[in-house]
């Protein structure tokens, strides 16, 4: 490894990782008039030019099969990353099974992610006053909301206005209308008093800023071939870029926040992949939002005389009370949904409808036998037929071959719609990361070690999902088909599996208590902030991305209004 | 658009133009006529010139040519189906799938040569039918019958696969999708009144029968 130089140029902010929180930093701060250097440890990406939109299954390998190396498919965004990176391992406690998921690659995972934009509600700030478990933010719903707002002008959500209790609306543009299996869905959830609402998407079913409507072709998840969705390199950084302001530095591999002797941070050191030499970037603030666990990672390995336990760490909660999204499936088959007229059901890269939690009354009056509430997704229809999509042809139609089988596909191609939950895990002492005592990364930098446990709040919140979704699927008059029993804990996904990871710097009131404060500035270093999901003290089922945006947003301006104020 | 973009909307449509177009597939039988060429000097990893023989009839056998598409076969379900058993080898780190497959072809020679003397392959369309009616239901299989409906079911599932992710099997269907739309409209009208008469009166689908709605 070459010796560490220092670039010749301090910047006013130094940003690690271009995803949603380190895109809606640079963003807020370049258009406010800072210096910003951004470090990606992956490469460039622009979707715009590299989206993979329109190719078809049978044109990739394996008909686009999911590998190792791309878990979502031949097509997925994401160029390099997965729950497995090369020459990138971690490791697991013993008795611990957790999956963590990384994207090395300019916007990080905003390029594939599900748009789903769900604001968090009043409640889900305040969750230990509300049931005693976990712990309240330092801030409220009426604090961030305002950041909300910003954040879904600039980004774009669709949806509608609803006034329900704890899904607070937004600055929405029109919800697109609903495919025909989710209208019917809608009528099935009516039967049993289960809310179904247009979703909150983020993909633009409106030109706004220069960005053009979607064209409905469903496969967001290859990235938008012309920016109709969010992905913070089309939305956050190239327009910041066009300000002079910006600087991104690709291939750059964060590996700690360099403290001075006054215990200020000076900057971050890197390892450029290409060259595997150490550089460090000189700035007057540095932001971490490398994602959260990768944020834990670097904070822990930030280590000095005046900090040995790793910066911003006084508190010892650095990677503590980790958490990710309980997720547990049905799948269902609806004959009703049988031999209708061939169409073009794919409409947006995601649902069009979905259902918010609806038993905060009975969980306040003590009637739900867990803490905390889930949504529900679901998708079905005629969609682009991939590998592996027509296993499940047997448990529908008992078997057979020959002309009748093919006569039989086309009547049942369709009529099958899958449920999901997504439900909040509340942070417990036994889940964590720390750094491994002994392995390191092809770069030399020692690696997180992963402790993970769910509750019984969340187990028992996988059963409830079960039993709600066999529930619609039957009042639709349909088939279920799940594995889930409770020896395998109703379904529940791996940890780590739903990509929702949250925590492991949290915020608080009290810096013994907590590694940040309510503006999200570390307690023990004041020009040192996060802007990713590290600093999460709950995880609500909303999944996290827009909370990342207007949290980010809040903490950013804040920065500026500080750098204003002469105070960093 | 911020940045210099590769495509914008209304190129875009002159590109999804390529695609079948939306009107044109409800045609549905002219447009299962386009057959795809196999991939030219496809190498095989797993089947040999026996087995080889055995899965190109097997596969035709469950998805025949009709008069709305071609066969398996046409389709190039045979490549497809042995770069699969490869591939999950690589991926899963075992070849369990590709043993069950080949066991299951040997299986059905065996069978074969014992009723009839012959291969499965040459085995005519009455003996074949005598062999995959005993295994193509696997709740009617006997118990002695049960390890080949298993080996069946997951060749069909890998027939079906290779054969509705092909072009041909895709334009089958069809799937009218992954294209521009210039405007989403939801759901077809014609669509949902055959929905609200179902749920109205009940239906009675392949998958099971559906009550009236109340």
């Amino acid at each position: 490894m070459a010796q560490a130089k220092a670039t010749p140029k301090t910047y006013d902010v130094v940003v690690v990782g271009s995803g949603a929180g380190g895109g809606v930093a640079a963003h807020v701060l370049s258009l406010a008039g800072a210096k910003v250097c951004m470090l990606e440890a992956g490469g460039w990406y622009d979707g715009t030019k590299q989206s993979a939109m329109f190719k078809w299954p049978y044109n990739a390998p394996h008909r686009g099969a999911g590998t190792k190396e791309k878990p979502f498919g031949y097509f997925d965004a994401t160029l390099l990353g997965g729950w497995h990176v090369p020459g990138e391992p971690y490791t697991q406690a013993s008795g611990s099974d957790w999956m963590w998921w990384r994207a090395r690659m300019l916007g990080g995972r905003t390029n594939h992610y599900g748009r789903i934009s769900l604001r968090m509600g009043p409640y889900d700030f305040k969750p230990y006053s509300r049931d005693g478990r976990g712990f309240d933010w330092p801030i409220t719903y009426e604090e961030l909301a305002p950041y909300y707002d910003k954040a879904e002008e600039l980004i774009g959500v669709f949806g509608s206005h609803e006034g329900l209790e704890n899904t607070p609306d937004g600055k929405f543009l029109p919800a697109p209308a609903p495919r025909g299996y989710e209208r019917l869905v809608k009528l099935a959830c009516d039967k049993v008093n289960v809310p179904c609402i247009p979703s909150r998407l983020a993909i633009l079913t409106r030109g706004i800023h220069g960005r053009p409507a979607c064209h409905y072709c469903a496969q967001c998840g290859r990235a938008c071939g012309i920016n109709a969705n969010f992905n913070s390199p089309g939305v956050h950084i190239f327009p910041a870029m066009k300000t002079g302001n910006l600087e991104v530095l690709t291939g750059a591999m964060a590996r700690e926040v360099v403290v001075g002797p006054d215990g200020l941070a000076r900057g971050v050191s890197y390892i450029d992949k290409k060259t595997r030499s150490e550089v460090t970037v000189t700035a007057k603030i540095v932001v971490l939002a490398a994602s959260c666990c990768e944020t834990a990672r670097i904070l822990l390995n930030s280590k000095s005389s005046q900090f040995p336990n790793g910066l911003a760490n006084s508190s010892g909660l650095v990677g503590k009370y980790l958490m990710d999204t309980v997720g547990s499936d049905v799948d269902g088959y609806l004959p009703i949904l049988e031999d209708l007229p061939p169409r073009n059901e794919d409409g947006v890269g995601g649902m069009h409808m979905y259902m918010p939690w609806w038993h905060y009354q009975d969980q306040k009056a003590g009637k739900m036998p867990f803490a905390r509430g889930y949504h529900i997704e679901f998708g079905g229809g005629r969609g682009l037929p991939g590998a592996d999509d027509f296993s499940g042809t047997e448990r529908v139609l008992g078997g057979g071959y020959g002309v009748e089988l093919k006569r039989n596909v086309r009547r049942v191609f369709g009529a099958q719609v899958g449920f999901t939950g997504r439900g909040e895990m509340i942070p417990n002492a036994d889940s964590y990361c720390d750094l491994d005592p002994v392995t390191v990364d092809q770069w030399g930098i020692p690696v997180l070690r992963f402790h993970f446990k769910w509750s019984q709040d969340e187990i028992l919140q996988a059963k409830h999902m079960q039993d709600t979704f066999k529930e619609i699927i039957t009042a639709a008059g349909g088939k279920y088909f799940t594995d889930a029993t409770a020896e395998n804990n109703w379904g529940i996904a791996r940890g780590g599996s739903i990509i929702h990871e949250v925590g492991a710097a949290r915020m608080g009131a009290d810096p013994k208590t907590s590694v940040l404060n309510s503006n999200c500035q570390a307690w023990d270093c004041k020009n040192l902030f996060v802007t990713d999901a590290a600093p999460f003290v709950s995880n609500a089922d909303k999944n996290p991305t827009l909370t990342i945006t207007a949290l980010g947003w809040r903490t950013s301006e804040y920065i500026a209004e500080q750098v204003k104020k002469r105070n960093l | 658009m911020t940045e210099k973009s590769g495509v914008s909307r209304r190129e875009l449509f002159q590109i999804a133009g390529s695609v079948p177009a939306l009107g044109a597939a409800t045609a549905g039988a002219g447009l299962a006529q386009t057959h795809e060429k196999p991939p030219a000097g496809y190498q095989r990893k797993v089947f040999d010139e026996h087995d080889w023989h055995s899965v190109r009839v097997l596969c035709d056998l469950i998805v025949p040519a009709d008069e709305r598409s071609g066969s398996a076969t046409l389709a190039g379900v045979p490549e497809y189906m042995d770069d699969w058993l490869d591939f999950r080898k690589q991926e899963d780190g075992n070849d369990d799938l590709a043993a069950q497959i080949l066991g299951g072809l040997a299986w059905l020679d065996l069978e074969s040569s014992r009723l009839f003397k012959k291969a499965f392959a040459d085995a005519g369309a009455d003996g074949q039918k005598q062999i995959l009616d005993r295994i193509a239901w696997p709740a009617r299989a006997t118990p002695e019958d049960r390890r080949w409906a298993a080996f069946f079911s997951k060749f069909r599932d890998l027939t079906l696969n290779g054969f509705y992710s092909s072009k041909v099997g895709i334009a089958d269907l069809p799937y009218l999708g992954n294209t521009a739309v210039e405007e989403w409209k939801g759901c077809d009208p014609a669509v949902w009144a055959k929905l609200e008469e179902r749920m109205k009166n009940g239906y009675k689908g392949l998958g099971g029968e559906v009550k009236p709605w109340g």
